[in-house]
């Protein structure tokens, strides 16, 4: 095949030659490959200042090297005083990105699938009413979230003015629960969105020869729905798992003054000291915690091959 | 040429670890103290490791068990932050309380999330007596009972313990004092050049002309600090005002008893901005004054591109690694008093109070550990050691107790003639913006600051904005 | 080790605990069909337990324990009792019977609860209720009459006294629990108002024929959608719908939430200079962005009629005019938005540049990547800003924008920001003579082979490459003429750096470059994703066809794609008007480059004013909301 944006090369164009169109046909490779070196320069030039001590930093560009140093490594590695190192600190991201990776993309998932092919009342509306509340700044839910995890929900009934606990005091603030279920909930305008998408545009026959065959919604969903979405519910895993562990704010939040649960991000944050002057062992520890999302990026890309979606669609 | 000195580098790893001997077991009856072996571990870089054993006396009957105690402030990161924990911990071992600490650096938006979610730490190390006030009229946090306020009173100054009081009710102890009236500077530059330390402000100006009609760049000045940019005028201009103005006119600035935009507030912000503006005067390592990082104007003072940089006693972390302080070295630095108008010479200040969310034994007994000499000693130890101390003599810790029983000894020179100036000077004011609301103290006041001394708007323009702001 | 055991156990518990629940409650309607009654037993345990469960919650019952076990067995045995039975009489014996059992169970172990909320208030926890007889026998015998009139105006369809039934038992409701003081009842108040509650509830499902099979498959069939969506509108309502609706209350209410001030929040954000600044606005038509952007415009209308007068319409668009009327586009919107001063402005600034070069880029370079060798390193590559917090982003692009005071005697002036030492490199290579010259003569000879490429191009007839070189040669040509008059951070013998940051408007940028960045990532996954998903067959036709690659990328693949485009730009614009990370890490909102979400910030949790913040929160939800209204809509129409 040959490349994009080049014009019929054959009869009408002999006088220029096929070396020049072939050579011109490689321009968006190269156009691609440009960008890629473009994009990747910041984060290089912080790979190598993180080698590098501050002073280093400070006095002279990246590019010139010198002050080599494995301090902030070391420093981002090991455990202090008291404190646990970082390996604890990334179990806890774990703790906190997996649940809340794998369980908003169920939950999406079928409520994408509900939206897309279960007809009730007030469908599309309902839809809209899901999808605009991505519209919703999530900083603002932090605080009402935090004292229902921290006191319960309670519920003054209107005219009766008694007050019922509707949700108990469970004491979730400070625990890792406390973060997934945050970062599910609002995950899931977009995830519903994303997916839904995709799901609305699946061939209609597949489903219409599967409900006459006597499958029902569960049944469908399962066999038919889940294997066919696998790129697009990869596609969310990847941009969910990325969000969630380099959340800050919302961990930092709802886990408060307890060192115990706190992630790798939060750690990696308080490394830099009140004014900032440990600021230089961020470049270091930007990348310790870089390396597992990487490892999720690289295992799932493969389902972004194509044939996949055509494969299992035409079989 | 400075030699390469690898003993001075930062050392690295601070654990304490607490091996509470199993004795307990037998005897019941047996009320011998048990002791407790504390160990520090330092480790240097490559090679040297430094173990100090601390031995702790505790009583077998112990009234703290499983009782735990958290504790959330902003030292975060580095030498203060493991200090911090260090000196917890040997508190933890002796009690028999779980303490933990936890620093953030945004630690002043999220106890205020805290606090209004309804989940606070026990403790609270605040770095602005003007919260304090805040969160004491909310009702977030508790008076301190008569016992621990006693203990504090034993402790520290009344000058010192005022920045806890609000409304005549003690709700907080000071754990930290920073010195901000500093001018550092290098003695054998200025020796060099045959400069001598100002004395008064007309001093000071002066020798700042001569420097630039030497040729030589007088003074680093930088305000960005990320989030925080701006807070570096807002210093240069509290420390005017009590200069100019006396502390009665300051006092009465920050409780917003004077409107902020009057004229004398003007005409110090003039002061301030003419004299960063006059060509030549400012080395700015980024360009501008507004972006220029506070932090980085460490090496260039040390290079000598510039001769003096006014900034707090916290300083010294920010000296290029290695940097001698006072030791009357080739390169060293040192401070001198950033010069005063009149006889009187007043002190700007800063530091951390502690305060408490929850009422309960364990966290008063943790909060009499924060106001006794037991932690001032014990931070400053683990902070020098984290610093460097173990390997080198006079290592500047960046950390200052305003407790008056606290151990000089423990401090390297320098470091003590700071205590000295903040022990005995006539007046010591709290840095203004810690005490103003946080609309204006960690908002207005420096984002206004930032335009004016950007020259995005002219001074009467900002100080209307922050005048305006005011809640 | 001990932590990494309780990690896994955490994870695997919470993931596995929310499957059961889900599996679960789709096979118990998978019983439905085929073993009603069993799936009726279950209901019955399912109804009893949660109401014993809240009652014990809420500290309502003595001996909850075993009050509990007792009504659960009660509600379990009904359900499978209701589930076998086809007789009527036995059938609204059992609901009934079953129901009065419960509600004297609850009346009689209920106790009153004095006790005092965390912030101090006393508060009784109501039980039993002091029945009046009066409103009592008033409240249900009108709810029965109620239920009669609806039955009317339901044109009669449902048995009359299953209507009057249901209605009474509200009528009960309200004249026992909700009339009468709940705190002073005695325990045989609470037993008579338990049983005819119960009775009422019972003698619903009791009074029901038994479920013919269609009925049960329609049970099973109807469940599906409730237990699809329920956990959705869980998770929805608890951490967004219900905080939302707090934010709207106190967005009327002052600082701490107290007192009701109106909206005098709304009317305080908008009365803010620093929020929206008009006063500049004559500047726009002076400025060269606008000039330079309306002749680019222009350029595209001038292909594009070129092209049009070949096939004989009147204009018509070309990958070539739709690249200049983007470029011209995204000037024309900065002239303009570099002269709007204000939080506001920013936002929109925000929006348009990030969202149209974000999805253009993503675009390109999924579309680019999709034929390249290496695809997946290339993609990765791009990918990796993604995977960086934006703590780690703040780092990063601090060391390209950073500037220092420029040393002549140092090569690029001693910078250590990259972008600086970039712009200071190019004025000193300017300045040189030899290696200027050098690069003069490089471009030079590529302006030189474009412009004998495009002349070919137009005598071939190929207008899509003869275009693009055309627009090529315009940036070349003019790199050529700044080198020779001078380009980059260079004068008087001197290098001249950038304050990109601090350098307002344009500052404002700069800090787009940062989230177009971290964004582009996300964009090409979505389209690489889309692209693969278009049908191969489509493309192969078009190839047999004989249309070129462009033509099957505009006429084919785009199409095909654009629902997808309408995802992604959806997406970039709520995620970029909310943009609060980049600009509280870089600048703070510092020199004019303040965006309402770090407004709402510093508001809300810097300065408690919860009720301002709180109206910054609606602003900025409300300026979305019609763009998702809108896009959604338009998705679910083309669909």
């Amino acid at each position: 095949m040959t490349q994009l944006s080049v014009p019929a090369a054959g009869p009408r164009g002999p006088h220029l030659g096929q070396r020049v169109y072939r050579w011109l046909a490689s321009i968006p490779t190269w156009i691609l490959w440009g960008l890629v070196i473009v994009w990747s320069v910041p984060t290089f030039g912080l790979f190598v200042n993180s080698f590098r001590a501050r002073d280093a930093q400070i006095a002279s560009g990246w590019w010139t090297g010198g002050g080599w140093t494995l301090d902030n490594y070391a420093q981002v590695l090991t455990p202090g005083g008291g404190s646990k190192g970082l390996s604890d600190a990334l179990l806890n991201s774990l703790a906190i990105s997996l649940p809340a990776t794998v369980i908003p993309i169920a939950i999406a998932a079928f409520a994408a699938y509900a939206f897309a092919w279960i007809p009730f009342k007030g469908r599309e509306w309902s839809f809209v009413g899901v999808v605009a509340l991505m519209a919703i700044p999530a900083q603002m839910s932090l605080i009402p979230l935090l004292q229902l995890y921290s006191g319960g929900g309670h519920w003054t009934v209107p005219f009766l003015n008694k007050t019922i606990t509707v949700f108990p005091d469970l004491s979730l603030a400070g625990q890792i629960s406390s973060v997934w279920i945050t970062h599910t909930g609002f995950a899931l305008p977009f995830a519903i969105f994303l997916i839904h998408n995709y799901i609305s545009q699946l061939p209609k026959d597949v489903f219409e020869s599967a409900r006459i065959d006597g499958a029902d919604h569960f049944t469908i969903f399962w066999r038919l729905v889940v294997p066919l979405s696998v790129p697009v519910l990869a596609a969310f895993a990847i941009f969910q798992f990325l969000w969630t562990w380099n959340d800050y704010l919302i961990a930092l939040t709802m886990i408060g003054a307890n060192p115990a649960n706190i992630p790798a991000t939060v750690r990696i944050a308080s490394l830099a000291g009140e004014f900032g002057v440990q600021e230089h062992v961020l470049t270091a520890g930007a990348f310790v915690t870089t390396v597992l999302p990487l490892v999720v990026f690289f295992s799932l890309q493969r389902y972004f091959v194509r044939g996949i979606l055509a494969g299992s669609v035409k079989g | 040429m400075r030699k390469r000195r690898n003993l001075t580098k930062t050392a690295l790893l601070l654990v304490v670890m607490a091996l509470v001997a199993a004795a307990c077991a037998g005897d019941a009856a047996n009320q011998t103290p048990e002791t407790v072996v504390v160990t520090s571990i330092v480790t240097e870089t490559v090679t040297e490791t430094v173990t100090e054993t601390v031995e702790v006396e505790v009583p077998m009957a112990d009234p703290f068990a499983d009782t735990a105690v958290t504790v959330f402030g902003p030292e975060s990161g580095g030498a203060e932050e493991e200090a911090m924990r260090a000196a917890l911990d040997l508190f933890a071992a002796k009690s028999g309380i779980d303490v933990t600490y936890l620093g953030a650096r945004d630690f002043s938006d999220q106890i205020n999330a805290q606090a209004a979610g309804g989940n606070p730490p026990d403790i609270a190390v605040f770095p602005q007596p003007g919260k304090i006030a805040d969160f004491a009229r909310e009702g977030f946090i508790l008076p301190l009972p008569s016992e621990t306020e006693a203990v504090m009173n034993d402790n520290f100054s009344s000058a010192w313990t005022a920045f806890g009081n609000v409304d005549g009710v003690q709700y907080a102890i000071p754990t930290k004092a920073d010195l901000k009236s500093l001018v550092w500077y290098q003695p054998a530059r200025f020796a060099a050049a045959g400069y001598t330390v100002p004395e008064t402000w007309d001093d000071l100006l002066s020798l700042t002309d001569t420097m630039i009609a030497d040729g030589n760049t007088p003074w680093c000045v930088g305000i960005e600090s990320g989030g925080a940019t701006g807070w570096t005028f807002t210093d240069w201009v509290e420390d005017l005002t009590l200069r100019f103005e006396g502390p009665e006119y300051y006092d009465q600035w920050v409780d917003h008893s004077i409107p902020f935009n009057n004229p004398q507030m003007a005409s110090i912000w003039q002061t301030v901005l003419d004299l960063w503006n006059t060509p030549g005067a400012v080395f700015a390592n980024s360009g501008s004054i507004a972006a220029t990082s506070f932090g980085d104007n460490g090496q260039p003072l040390v290079d000598g591109k510039c001769f003096m940089h006014r900034q707090a006693s916290f300083y010294s972390a920010f000296l290029p690694e290695g940097t001698p302080a006072a030791d009357g070295s080739e390169g060293a630095v040192d401070v001198f008093y950033f010069p005063s108008v009149g006889d009187e010479k007043p002190v700007l200040g800063a530091g951390t109070l502690v305060s408490a969310f929850r009422d309960a034994p364990e966290v008063w007994a943790v909060m009499e550990y924060f106001a006794s000499a037991d932690y001032a000693d014990a931070r400053q130890r683990f902070q020098a050691l984290g610093k460097g101390a173990a390997v080198t003599e006079g290592v500047l810790s960046g950390f200052l107790s305003p407790n008056v029983n606290a151990d000089l000894s423990l401090y390297a020179p320098l470091e003590q003639s700071f205590l000295d100036i903040l022990n005995t000077a006539d007046i010591v004011r709290f840095d203004g913006s810690d005490l103003m609301p946080s609309e204006v103290g960690a908002g207005t006041f420096w984002t206004e600051g930032t335009s004016a001394v950007n020259g995005d708007k002219t001074i009467q323009e900002a100080l209307d904005a922050i005048e305006a702001s005011w809640p | 080790m001990e932590k990494l055991l309780t990690t896994i156990l955490g994870v695997v518990g919470s993931v596995g605990i929310s499957a059961i629940l889900f599996i679960g409650a789709n096979m118990i309607f998978d019983l439905a069909p085929r073993h009603w009654k069993w799936f009726s037993a279950l209901v019955g345990f399912l109804t009893t337990s949660t109401v014993f469960l809240i009652l014990w919650a809420n500290d309502l019952l003595l001996s909850p324990g075993t009050v509990t076990l007792i009504a659960i067995t009660i509600g379990t045995v009904g359900g499978f009792a209701l589930g076998m039975t086809s007789n009527r009489w036995l059938r609204f014996a059992y609901g009934a019977g079953a129901g009065m059992a419960l509600g004297a169970l609850a009346g009689s172990f209920s106790q009153n609860v004095f006790g005092i909320l965390e912030d101090g208030t006393p508060v009784v926890w109501p039980a039993r209720p002091d029945l009046q007889f009066g409103p009592l026998l008033g409240w249900t015998i009108g709810g029965a009459l109620v239920g009669l009139a609806i039955w009317v105006l339901n044109s009669r369809q449902k048995p009359a006294y299953r209507s009057a039934l249901f209605w009474g038992t509200v009528g009960w409701i309200v004249g026992a629990y909700m009339v009468p003081s709940l705190s002073s009842g005695t325990q045989s108040d609470a037993i008579l108002a338990g049983t005819v509650l119960g009775f009422g509830i019972g003698a619903l499902p009791g009074s029901k024929p038994l479920a013919s099979a269609l009925e049960r498959n329609r049970v099973k069939e109807e469940s599906r959608k409730y237990i699809f969506l329920a956990p959705a509108f869980l998770f929805i309502a608890v951490t967004l719908i219900i905080p939302t609706i707090r934010t709207l209350v106190l967005s009327l209410r002052d600082r701490r939430g107290d007192g009701f001030v109106g909206v005098e929040n709304y009317k305080a954000i908008f009365a803010n200079s620093n929020t929206f600044d008009l006063s500049d606005w004559r500047l726009f038509f002076t400025s060269r962005l606008f000039w330079i952007g309306a002749i680019i415009v222009l350029i595209g209308f001038v292909i594009a009629r070129v092209r049009g007068k070949e096939i004989g319409t009147r204009i018509q668009g070309s990958p070539p005019s739709y690249a200049t009327w983007f470029v011209g586009g995204l000037l024309l919107s900065a002239a303009a938005l570099s002269v709007l001063r204000g939080t506001l402005f920013n936002n929109l600034w925000w929006v348009i540049t990030v969202t149209l070069v974000a999805t253009a880029m993503g675009l390109g370079i999924a579309v680019l990547a999709d034929r390249a060798k290496y695809e997946s390193a290339a993609k990765s590559i791009i990918f990796l800003p993604m995977a960086i917090s934006f703590v780690g982003a703040g780092i990063i692009w601090r060391f390209m924008f950073q500037a220092r005071q420029p040393t002549a005697a140092v090569p690029h002036g001693g910078q250590t920001g990259l972008l600086n030492a970039l712009w200071v490199g190019l004025g000193e290579l300017s300045a040189s003579t030899w290696p200027k010259l050098i690069a003069l003569t490089l471009v030079g000879a590529i302006a030189i082979g474009l412009t004998v490429l495009a002349t070919k191009a137009f005598k071939d007839r190929a207008m899509g490459l003869a275009w693009s070189s055309t627009v090529a040669l315009v940036p070349v040509v003019w790199f050529f003429y700044s080198l020779i008059v001078g380009i980059g951070g260079w004068a008087n013998g001197r290098g001249e750096i950038i304050l990109f940051i601090q350098n307002s408007p344009f500052n404002n940028l700069w800090l787009m470059l940062v989230l177009i960045w971290t964004q582009v990532g996300f964009t090409m996954i979505i389209f690489s994703a889309a692209i693969k998903a278009v049908p191969a067959e489509l493309l192969e036709a078009a190839e047999v066809d004989g249309a070129t690659e462009s033509q099957s990328f505009w006429q084919i693949t785009i199409p095909q794609i654009v629902p997808t485009i309408g995802v992604v730009v959806t997406t970039l614009i709520v995620l970029v008007m909310k943009v609060f990370d980049i600009v509280k890490v870089m600048t703070n909102g510092n020199f004019d480059t303040q965006v309402i979400a770090n407004e709402m910030w510093q508001r809300a949790f810097t300065e408690l004013n919860f009720g301002l913040g709180s109206a910054l929160a609606v602003v900025l939800f409300i300026a979305v909301l019609p763009v998702i209204v809108l896009n959604v809509r338009r998705m679910q129409k083309a669909v």
